[in-house]
């Protein structure tokens, strides 16, 4: 079971006005697997991660989550059960209590009715503490979301990710707006919740260091297409360097 | 643990209470009673039919653009003079030339005296101490736009950076020197942009002058609803729609070039074209109106105003009405009823608002925000937005005027009128509330499998109501200084005592009256300033 590959990206192309954000991106992600996305700025990491969550649909090429076609992927609200997705921390409705966004991550499962009581009773409570205690942050659970700092947004996103708990997990530069500590700190939690669940992550960084101290592989984007792909522990100090290169001195 | 609960909980009870108070107001009408005139479903008929076939004849199109230069010559005149009177005391009230905070106090103290008082209460007081003059109407204008935007520019002055000015001080600038290099360039595009939003409003209250008696489109329009020529009516409302609408776009299409790095034609465009309606305005007022500004102090006037204002003031009266109980216990009776009519109001309004907003955002029509489209979004969107125009370009006298012919006196016409008049204003603030949110957690709630309604209920009414709470208890203020003014045609409340007591020269009753109103107006901001601070945490 172990080597069932989860996630299949086929000669992937995507066009954006002309020009060529991914160019016949091939690779496959196994179950459990947790892969680090790097690149030079523009490379398409985000491009592609939009595209494994279907936000965009590809010009070229297949896309296969668990054995199902893309195009297959139209209810929301069984995606969601799928891949759930986690970025820097504006996804946060920064208005509402803590508890309310963490439990947003039940909104795919919860009908009308379920989601307006809960805003006035908190539904299924229990679940957001174990997933707010799990974070660090039970006793934020009546805060309002805008006055924590950003590390414990980010933390409260993440306890939202194990509410909805998908098998898959994207994760767009998580850690982008966060001082090295925070960083540090969201991302070995993210990474330990990950093997916990036996979930599948992939998340674009811009640290080589964290890239190799927290992943399995890495995959390196140059261009729209890949630049290499290999286990963290094969990776050479050459590699890299050529990856970041600046394209005047090619 | 009990006080998070309380925190969680703190807006849905504010929420209670809001509602609650909506419903009490609406006690206030007995919905049983005869409320139509009979035949009012007929001459609302006549009305809406009308809107169709505006009267174009050549003589009464004339007439419209004569009176809409009346109307705008008022409002530029009255502006000039509120912005000097803002000036001053906006700087004096700012406190950035001394810190002393009682000067500070009592200079806010008068801007907020002048703002409380409506406009058209002022052009009534003039009219009665120095009669009929345009001076009248550009004073009425001045007075309380100035204490509006006087306020305003004292906030914008106050808040200014400190470190600039700092640094200025340190090269020796005098206080004069550092205004005009420090604070001003710093305040100075906010302060153009609320002071065309001002002049927007200008028009409108310039219109309703003619209640007065002074002319312009107002006066036409009474004119013509009293003679049933609906035809007519809406010949001059369009009119006054589309100074307003010309107004609007002016002022919107100078910010965005403001806000330009690069020098546009359309900036030295408009301070030409200010320049020249300045010059219109005035010449107009004081070689065709031919109206003397020495002449307000001729003798004659001077006698009317003394014997006015001491009339007011209760000299060599036997039992003036502001010492007599049963006056005060009427006047509070009636203040009572005034502040049911203002919450009715807008609560009629919000709830209209609430209808209508969504699809009256752009980022909704365009189905960005909900990630679906459909084709009838941008018609909706069309008829809505179209409403809302129609809405605020009437003002809320020239509402009461209509509905009077439909319903009979009181409270309900009242506040029909002034939420007809409002929910235009609060759904254009509200809609771009709406359109500036944050889209980033709304997809996100998408993408984690939010329906539509889910999305609404957790990703959009959170992030927007805080923000259109204060829009509404903004609004309401508003609407508790203009409700004297809907009484005026009959609509009940304040208003209405106050017109009857100054046909019959009580002016006693009116000193009273006012006395009643400045109180309704502090305690509208006092309350409103809770709920605001009630929201925010």
């Amino acid at each position: 079971m172990a080597s069932e590959k989860i996630i299949e990206v086929q000669n992937i192309t995507i066009n954006f006005e002309g020009k060529i954000a991914l160019s016949s991106l091939s690779f496959s992600v196994k179950k459990g697997e947790r892969v680090a996305l790097i690149g030079p700025s523009g490379a398409g990491k985000t491009t592609l991660l939009n595209t494994i969550a279907t936000f965009i649909k590809p010009s070229d090429g297949q896309l296969v989550i668990d054995q199902v076609d893309s195009s297959e992927l139209n209810d929301r609200k069984k995606l969601a059960r799928k891949i759930g997705m986690i970025r820097q921390q504006f996804d946060l409705v920064h208005q509402l209590p803590v508890v309310h966004n963490v439990l947003a991550g039940k909104l795919g499962q919860w009908g009308f009715f379920k989601s307006l009581w809960s805003l006035i009773f908190p539904q299924e409570k229990a679940i957001a503490i174990r997933a707010l205690e799990r974070v660090g942050l039970k006793d934020k659970l009546y805060e309002k979301t805008a006055n924590l700092s950003g590390g414990e947004q980010q933390r409260v996103a993440l306890a939202r990710l194990l509410v909805q708990s998908p098998e898959i997990i994207l994760a767009d530069e998580p850690v982008a707006s966060l001082d090295p500590a925070r960083a540090e700190d969201v991302l070995s939690m993210l990474t330990k919740l990950v093997m916990e669940e036996n979930q599948t992550l992939i998340t674009s960084l811009h640290s080589v260091e964290y890239a190799k101290k927290y992943f399995t592989r890495i995959i390196a984007l140059r261009d729209g297409a890949v630049f290499f792909d290999l286990p963290v522990d094969e990776i050479q100090a050459e590699d890299l360097a050529s990856l970041y290169q600046l394209k005047e001195h090619m | 643990m009990g006080k998070s609960i309380f925190q969680l909980h703190k807006k849905s009870f504010l929420t209670v209470v809001l509602v609650g108070v909506f419903v009490w107001s609406l006690f206030a009408v007995n919905w049983n009673g005869d409320l139509l005139h009979s035949g009012g479903f007929v001459t609302l008929g006549q009305m809406l039919g009308a809107l169709f076939t505006p009267d174009l004849s050549s003589e009464i199109l004339l007439l419209a653009l004569k009176s809409t230069w009346i109307t705008v010559s008022y409002a530029v005149a009255g502006m000039m003079l509120a912005i000097i009177i803002a000036f001053f005391l906006g700087i004096l009230a700012s406190g950035i030339f001394f810190q002393n905070r009682i000067l500070k106090a009592i200079f806010r103290g008068i801007l907020g005296f002048l703002r409380a008082i409506h406009e058209l209460v002022w052009a009534w007081l003039f009219v009665a101490s120095f009669g009929l003059s345009p001076y009248a109407a550009v004073f009425a204008l001045a007075l309380p736009f100035g204490g509006i935007l006087g306020r305003i520019f004292a906030d914008m002055l106050a808040d200014v950076p400190e470190e600039p000015i700092q640094a200025l001080k340190s090269t020796g600038a005098s206080r004069w020197q550092l205004f005009f290099y420090g604070y001003f360039p710093n305040v100075r595009t906010g302060i153009l942009s609320y002071t065309m939003y001002r002049f927007e409003c200008g028009i409108r209250s310039s219109a309703i002058m003619s209640f007065v008696g002074l002319g312009g489109l107002g006066y036409q329009i009474q004119l013509s609803l009293n003679d049933l020529h609906y035809h007519e009516v809406w010949t001059f409302i369009f009119f006054l729609i589309a100074v307003v609408v010309l107004i609007d776009w002016w002022s919107s299409h100078l910010r965005s070039k403001l806000n330009h790095t690069t020098k546009h034609w359309f900036i030295p465009f408009s301070s030409l074209l200010t320049l020249v309606l300045l010059i219109g305005a005035w010449s107009y007022i004081y070689v065709v109106d031919k109206a003397s500004f020495l002449e307000l102090f001729s003798e004659k006037n001077v006698a009317y105003a003394k014997k006015f204002f001491s009339g007011m003031f209760g000299v060599g009266e036997e039992n003036p009405a502001f010492f007599n109980w049963e006056s005060w216990k009427t006047a509070l009776s009636l203040t009572y009823d005034t502040l049911r009519m203002s919450v009715m109001a807008i609560g009629f309004a919000t709830i209209v608002m609430f209808l209508t907003v969504l699809p009256a955002a752009r980022n909704v029509a365009n189905g960005k925000l909900t990630l679906t489209s459909r084709w009838y979004q941008w018609i909706s969107f069309g008829i809505i937005r179209l409403s809302y125009i129609f809405s605020r370009a009437i003002p809320e006298l020239v509402w009461a005027m209509a509905i009077i012919f439909i319903l009979k006196p009181g409270i309900l016409p009242g506040a029909l009128a002034l939420a007809l008049h409002n929910f235009g204003i609060l759904g254009k603030l509200c809609a771009e509330v709406v359109e500036d949110l944050d889209a980033r957690p709304i997809r996100h709630l998408a993408s984690a499998g939010a329906s539509k309604a889910q999305i609404l209920l957790y990703g959009v009414l959170p992030s927007v109501l805080p923000q259109f709470l204060t829009y509404i208890l903004y609004r309401w203020e508003v609407i508790m200084r203009t409700t004297i003014i809907v009484g005026f045609v009959g609509a009940g409340g304040l208003g209405q005592q106050f017109k009857l007591s100054m046909s019959f020269f009580h002016y006693t009753d009116i000193t009273l009256l006012l006395l009643c109103y400045l109180i309704l107006v502090w305690i509208s901001d006092y309350i409103s300033e809770w709920a605001r601070k009630t929201a925010r945490y």
